[in-house]
């Protein structure tokens, strides 16, 4: 058990925690606020299956040989699966449909959205690999529609 | 949601990343929240979740930036080992500035606003305080005893010296 603080050090450890509160930048707590203009109801999101950065032993690897290896992350709802490869500014992405999606005649369509810059658009080959080019880091997400059926994943930090 | 705003910097802050990808983690933690607004029901869980979600946003892309330390490749525990290592007491010190801010928080107006006053930095005069808040000088001192042992009786304070004990 330990001592109860005196009024004296309960003050500075209020002062502590006022500072902190002041301490956050305009710029964050405008971003928060803004977070909640992107609250859509409806919107049933795809699963993170797969983060390489989460892996055990991501940790190691990268931590001895500095970060090489490039990040990959998989998503899947209902039907389709989003995989996508992260090297530095390229991006590289297959959408897979599963069940009715896979016998689809179009070809699946692509956005990365940011929230607070213009989508970018890909068009997937007919074997559903997609390529985007100066994907800089950030805060994204992956909105992707293929024959009537579409997957939005939950944000992730590039 | 600007309650915990302090909470998701402070934990970003222990995790050393650059102020741009603090930026990114500080943003995909609101927006993830937004997402996740339907299912979290109970508001005594959102603490957690914020918490819970921050660390994990500070891990992944400390990986992803082949930022962490390495750590010994035999003690299979994996994050969990490096967010004790990174940020295991910075943490618990996030939190209790978060129940501080929480009591802080539920105070009566009047009381809360003579502590913040007490507490600004630069500091302000007993005098400027007595003109400010309307209250004699010679009653600063007592009002300020009675708010601290008020806090003192909050349930997020009797939570701190759980943590802290």
């Amino acid at each position: 058990m330990t001592e109860p603080l005196n009024d004296d050090e309960l003050m500075a450890l209020l002062g502590e925690a006022v500072a902190e509160a002041d301490a956050v930048s305009d710029r964050r707590r405008t971003a928060a606020r803004a977070a909640f203009t992107w609250r859509s109801v409806d919107a049933e999101l795809a699963e993170l299956l797969h983060d390489s950065a989460l892996d055990a032993g991501a940790a190691v690897r990268s931590g001895a040989g500095g970060g090489g290896e490039p990040r990959t992350l998989s998503f899947g709802h209902s039907g389709l699966t989003l995989e996508v490869e992260v090297d530095g500014e390229t991006l590289l992405g297959q959408v897979i449909g599963t069940g009715s999606a896979a016998s689809a005649p179009q070809a699946a369509s692509v956005l990365l959205e940011r929230p607070e810059a213009d989508a970018v658009s890909a068009e997937a080959d007919a074997a559903g690999f997609f390529r985007l080019e100066r994907v800089r880091p950030g805060t994204v997400r992956f909105v992707v529609e293929q024959g009537g059926w579409s997957l939005t994943t939950p944000w992730v930090t590039l | 949601m600007d309650r915990f705003l302090p909470l998701v910097d402070a934990i970003i802050r222990g995790h050393r990343l650059s102020e741009a990808d603090g930026d990114d983690v500080s943003q995909t933690v609101w927006l993830r929240l937004v997402e996740h607004l339907g299912d979290l029901r109970e508001p005594a869980a959102l603490p957690g979740w914020i918490r819970t979600t921050t660390r994990n946003e500070c891990l992944r892309l400390l990986s992803a930036r082949g930022r962490v330390r390495p750590v010994d490749p035999q003690d299979a525990t994996g994050l969990d080992a490096v967010v004790d290592d990174v940020a295991g007491t910075d943490l618990l010190a996030a939190e209790s500035r978060q129940l501080l801010r929480e009591a802080l928080a539920s105070l009566p107006e009047a009381r809360r606003a003579l502590l913040l006053l007490l507490l600004a930095d630069p500091p302000v005069g007993y005098e400027e305080i007595s003109r400010r808040l309307g209250i004699p000088i010679g009653s600063i001192g007592p009002t300020r005893a009675r708010a601290l042992e008020q806090l003192r009786r909050t349930p997020a304070l009797r939570r701190l010296a759980e943590v802290i004990s």
